[in-house]
């Protein structure tokens, strides 16, 4: 007994010794120390030998096994840690040959993000001009000239009639003026004001929405715009609407967001309100149907607008708006 | 705008604290920008007792008290008269900031240290004697805060107001949406003005020449004043709100400014020339000073007040400096007048100057509102300057201005609003901002709106009153009704994720950059005088110098990044923008738009891979950005793109023999290669730089969408390889071209797989060697088959390109 004990200790070691990976080292702690293993039989052959001589075999059985399983378990250690590496390993530590594909700028990802959602709502995307004609960007959203709602947007000027759009709003005009109801529309695009510091730049990213048909409601405003929060943020944002003014849709409303930083306690984004503006919203404003020759007593509509910046500086956990057209490549390669 | 509380709370009763009445306010549509303490600056001023009174040993007028300040007796150098010892007194501590501006510090007077300051309550801005100082009659702990001792408490509420509400730009027109808000009656104070001696029209008269411009004007005249300071309560009023007292005519015209939202002026009634007060416009090119001490030169459409001599005011905007109240000024004439807000608004626009009073002419006061503020202002004149009034009032308002009247249907109002109101629930909730309604029949309502809600004037208007009256929380949120519609998504912009993808794919990353440029940028890329791009749209208005123009090349946005990106030392830079460039109509129409083309264009600098433990750094060159190039046509689905040397001068920014024009069809859609050494010193750039900048639109118009799928043969290709001697100006797209038109069907593939240069291929050669791959649909190509068709093939390529075959190995 002892000498086959020995013998097979010698031999599991030898094997072991010449083991190339970590799969061989199973084989042979099952071969030696498993259920079935050699070493395990021997141990439960001991009830056969004569009483006298099996607290002495059954002793060492027991340090061969325990000895045999340390010198396993050390060697696939061994393999794990890299200490012992199988013939002609490579170091699968080093770096993969990179593939690195290029990163979309934050912007068009929230974009496309935002429009992604109101697509499946059946929305269609409409585009328009950058350089715009007082009357879109004015005129035909009800604010005419020398009204004091011109001094919301500051603007940059290319002639007497002729502006770099302060919002995205001169779209909606253009798209009613060559389409009768019903219309569902976004409208993304860049928009340009004079303003410059670590909430503005002169020249921003805004979608606007607008949709027209008969018995539209304030309702279907909060229902539309409720959908779209869930999906750019979740379920747990909840909205809060606001009375407030823009010449172009009344009634009108400001559309705030639960912080999704401090999710309505308090902080620093939110300005300890809890709250966070994202939207600007309201009825369409009859006349602006007018303008575009609408029948205002058939027809209601909403719309609204957002800066795209503020929504991806939210996502993104990002303190200063300048930092989006900065394009440091090492800032734009985080998204 | 700002009000306090308390100011607030002469008019309504509040029985919630501020932060609810602020929380209230904002969710009806006066969004409420700041809640402060009004008191915040008594922070560090709390009560103190004198404890021991020592004289200051180098100065006669002061003395060295020491003050128990709760933790702790400091010494506080004071100079007043009227301390003693025993007495409880403000002490500023370090760190504490005055009304004056001034933050008191620990130091030594006189050589004497002190730490903190006694004050007296003119200093606290508590009342107006400044003569020794605040004696406190509580008998606080000492160390407890000045404004809980004195229980001073107060807050300031300061909104953030839209242009449609000018009425609350007013203390009590605050005061009535918080009426509305907490249902309870707005309080308006009695306005009652002692009866005068002489009639106002014996002492003064009033022409308007300009009634369009000035529909309403209004003045009182006060005799006797006394110019001084005004009564505390007054001045504690104006500096709740931000306002600095001046005296006691002035504080009165702009408390009753800030209390009912009407701007007044007080003339010194004995420096208007012949006593009377014409409303005119002013001569064009007139000069006027204002009471800022500022000339400026005015417009014939500025609205002025003359006297009988010249102008003394800016019609709604600003007093001259000649007849502006003095400390001995004896009569007082007050203005109270409505002027047009469009003129107030050009004329304060064409000057720059904006103040209180324009900035609510603009927006609108209340035409009917002149009379009663003009009566409240004499009334507290009269109290608080002395004097007594002129008789009577005189009041120009030859068309009165009347309530605008709206009707209103219940149905349609609850059609918007997706609510289901009744009849009397929408009246009550117009009632309580004092409108006037009266119900029509079982719809329609009758609501005449006053005449300070310059916004209403539409049933939408009242439909937005009653929303936001009643909460839009109470709105119910519903869901559109409306047909199945499936929009497909338009070329343009599938092509435009699209190429997003492929570009990303192939390593590039996407940069947006602002529209506008600097001016010279066309110079920079070195662009001819004739270049289209060189008909920029200017900015009248631009933010800075270098943001003059709208971009006509995205090439310079690309640069300015590539430079900024090396300052940060990113040198191995893969760019790209896709975006629009503006190009003003060849004879500029002044309205005419500007055509707007989208671009695509990238920037490729540096090394071809980062530098990895695989790669040896390579520089990028031509051929990996006319690879990217390719990978565009080829994801954009680009009918039959060719490249072709450089040779339209459209291009002069690219390094000539370094790049490439891309066409399709017969139209030229850009191109790629290495940047010009000009280019690169023009921008400031040191490192090699290859870009392709290429037309979008132009891209889309040649892009095809459908996909046909050909048939793939299933029988095995053969190859067959060639090494051509050219002569090295042959460009090796003629020779596959030529291949390509030879029609022989059985040729499936023609790719180039080395050029060669250099010994032993003659000088002016050069070897370029192809593999042909041949197939077929039908059979199995045998080899003999294929060499007779290579042979043929081959024959042909060395004559037409007058090559020669190596002269060792040959083809197989």
């Amino acid at each position: 007994m002892k000498e086959k004990l020995e013998r097979l200790e010698q031999e599991a070691l030898k094997a072991l010794e010449a083991a190339d990976n970590p799969q061989e080292v199973q084989l042979l702690r099952v071969r030696y120390v498993g259920r079935k293993g050699a070493v395990t039989q021997c141990l439960r052959s001991i009830s056969t030998l004569p009483p006298a001589e099996r607290p002495l075999a059954g002793k060492l059985a027991n340090e061969v096994k325990t000895r045999l399983e340390a010198a396993f378990k050390d060697s696939i250690e061994a393999f794990d840690t890299g200490r012992k590496r199988p013939d002609g390993a490579l170091d699968v530590t080093l770096p993969g040959r990179p593939l690195a594909g290029g990163r979309l700028h934050p912007i068009t990802q929230i974009t496309q993000a935002i429009c992604e959602i109101f697509l499946r709502l059946g929305f269609e995307i409409v585009e328009g001009p950058d350089v715009e004609l007082d009357y879109y960007n004015f005129e035909a959203l009800n604010i005419p000239k020398d009204h004091p709602a011109r001094d919301m947007q500051d603007t940059f000027y290319v002639s007497e009639n002729i502006v770099l759009r302060t919002h995205t709003s001169p779209i909606q005009v253009r798209v009613m003026e060559r389409q009768s109801p019903p219309v569902r529309i976004i409208a993304p695009g860049k928009a340009y004001r004079v303003d410059s510091d670590v909430s503005h730049t002169p020249m921003f990213h805004q979608v606007e929405g607008l949709m027209v048909a008969e018995n539209i409601s304030m309702g279907d405003l909060k229902g539309v715009l409720t959908i779209f929060v869930h999906q750019m943020f979740d379920e747990e944002t909840s909205l809060r609407f606001r009375p407030s003014f823009f010449p172009f849709t009344e009634p009108s409303a400001e559309v705030d967001i639960r912080c999704v930083i401090c999710r309505g306690k308090g902080c620093r984004v939110c300005s300890h309100t809890g709250w966070l503006e994202v939207l600007g919203a309201g009825m369409v404003h009859p006349a602006v149907f007018e303008m575009v020759g609408y029948d205002t007593g058939r027809y209601t509509g909403f719309a609204f607008g957002m800066g795209i910046e503020r929504i991806a500086m939210l996502k993104y956990g990002i303190d200063d708006i300048r930092k989006f057209y900065e394009n440091n490549i090492r800032f734009l390669e985080q998204f | 705008m700002k009000v306090s509380l308390s100011w607030l709370k002469d008019y309504v009763t509040i029985d919630v604290d501020a932060a609810e009445l602020a929380e209230a306010l904002t969710m009806a549509g006066l969004e409420v920008e700041a809640l402060t303490d009004r008191y915040g600056y008594l922070d560090r001023v709390v009560v103190g007792r004198i404890v021991e009174i020592a004289a200051h040993p180098h100065a006669d007028t002061l003395s060295v008290c020491s003050v128990d300040v709760g933790d702790g007796i400091k010494p506080v150098v004071c100079g007043a008269a009227n301390i003693k010892k025993g007495a409880f007194v403000p002490v500023a501590l370090p760190g504490a900031r005055l009304p004056s501006g001034d933050t008191i510090k620990a130091g030594h007077i006189r050589g004497q240290p002190s730490e903190g300051m006694l004050c007296s309550e003119a200093e606290l801005a508590l009342g107006t004697d400044s003569s020794g100082i605040l004696l406190l009659k509580d008998q606080a702990a000492p160390g407890k805060g000045l404004a809980a001792a004195l229980d001073l408490s107060d807050a300031i509420i300061e909104f953030d107001l839209t242009p449609n509400r000018p009425d609350c730009l007013s203390v009590i027109g605050v005061a009535r949406e918080a009426a509305a808000i907490l249902k309870t009656p707005l309080k308006y104070q009695e306005v009652k003005v002692p009866a005068g001696a002489t009639p106002i029209e014996e002492l003064a008269s009033v022409t308007v020449e300009a009634p369009d411009h000035c529909p309403r004007y209004a003045a009182r005249l006060i005799l006797d004043v006394k110019i001084g300071p005004s009564p505390f309560w007054l001045q504690d009023r104006l500096n709740s709100v931000g306002l600095r007292a001046i005296n006691n005519v002035v504080d009165v015209t702009n408390f009753v400014l800030m209390e009912m939202g009407q701007p007044l002026h007080a003339f010194d009634f004995d420096r208007l020339a012949e006593n009377r007060i014409v409303v005119k416009t002013a001569r064009q090119g007139q000069r006027f000073t204002t009471l800022d001490g500022v000339e400026r030169t005015l417009g014939a459409e500025m609205l002025m007040i003359c006297d009988g001599k010249g102008p003394v005011a800016l019609a709604g905007i600003m007093g001259g400096l000649e007849s502006e109240i003095e400390d001995h000024t004896r009569r007082v004439l007050i203005e109270s007048a409505y002027f047009d807000p469009i003129t107030t608004r050009r004329t304060a626009k064409r000057l720059g100057l904006g103040t209180e009073s324009s900035y609510r002419f603009e927006r609108g006061v209340d035409p009917n509102g002149v009379r009663r503020a003009l009566d409240r202002a004499a009334q507290i004149m009269v109290e608080s300057a002395g004097g007594k009034p002129a008789e009577g009032v005189i009041d120009v308002y030859p068309r009165p201005i009347r309530k605008s009247v709206i009707e209103l249907s219940v149905k349609r109002t609850n059609r918007l609003l997706g609510a289901g109101l009744s009849r009397e629930e929408v009246g009550s909730y117009l009632e309580s901002i004092e409108l006037e309604v009266e119900p029509l029949n079982e719809d329609r309502l009758r609501v005449a709106s006053p005449t300070f809600r310059v916004d209403l004037k539409r049933p939408e208007d009242l439909m937005e009153e009653v929303a936001r009256l009643r909460g839009y929380d109470k709105i119910p949120t519903t869901y559109p009704e409306s047909d199945v519609v499936g929009i497909p998504r338009g070329k343009k912009l599938k092509l435009r994720d699209r190429l997003r993808q492929v570009l990303s794919g192939c390593g590039f990353s996407q940069i947006v950059t602002y529209s506008f440029i600097e001016k010279d940028a066309c110079d920079r890329l070195g662009l001819g005088d004739k270049d289209p791009r060189r008909r920029m749209v200017s900015i009248t208005n631009p933010l800075t110098e270098d943001q003059g123009v709208m971009r006509t090349s995205l090439l310079p946005g690309l640069l300015a990044t590539m430079y900024r990106n090396s300052a940060q030392r990113n040198e191995n830079l893969k760019i790209f923008e896709l975006g629009k460039v503006f190009l003003n109509p060849p004879a500029a129409d002044r309205d005419e738009l500007p055509l707007e083309v989208e671009m695509i264009s990238g920037l490729w600098t540096g090394a071809r891979y980062d530098k990895t433990w695989h790669f040896r750094e390579e520089e990028a060159d031509f051929y990996d950005i006319k690879g990217v190039v390719e990978a565009v046509c080829e994801g954009l689905n680009v009918k039959k793109p060719r490249f072709a040397p450089l040779s339209s001068p459209d291009f002069a920014y690219l390094r000539a023999g370094h790049a490439a024009e891309l066409h399709a069809g017969d139209e030229r859609l850009g191109a790629a290669g290495e940047l010009s050494p000009a280019v690169l010193k023009n921008f400031h750039l040191k490192q090699t730089a290859f870009c392709f900048d290429l037309n979008f639109d132009l891209l889309v118009d040649h892009a095809t969408q459908e996909k046909l799928a050909r048939p793939i043969s299933r029988f095995p290709a053969t190859t067959r390889d060639i090494a051509l001697i050219v002569d090295e100006a042959v460009e090796a797209g003629s020779v596959l071209d030529f291949i390509e038109g030879l029609g022989q069907e059985l040729i499936e593939a023609v790719d180039v797989f080395d050029v060669y240069q250099g010994r032993p291929i003659p000088d002016g050669k050069k070897s370029i060697a192809l593999r042909i791959t041949y197939r077929s649909f039908e059979r199995n190509l045998t080899d003999s088959e294929v060499n007779t068709i290579h042979e043929v093939v081959t024959n042909k390529v060395l004559k037409q390109f007058k090559a020669q075959l190596p002269a060792i190995d040959g083809w197989r």
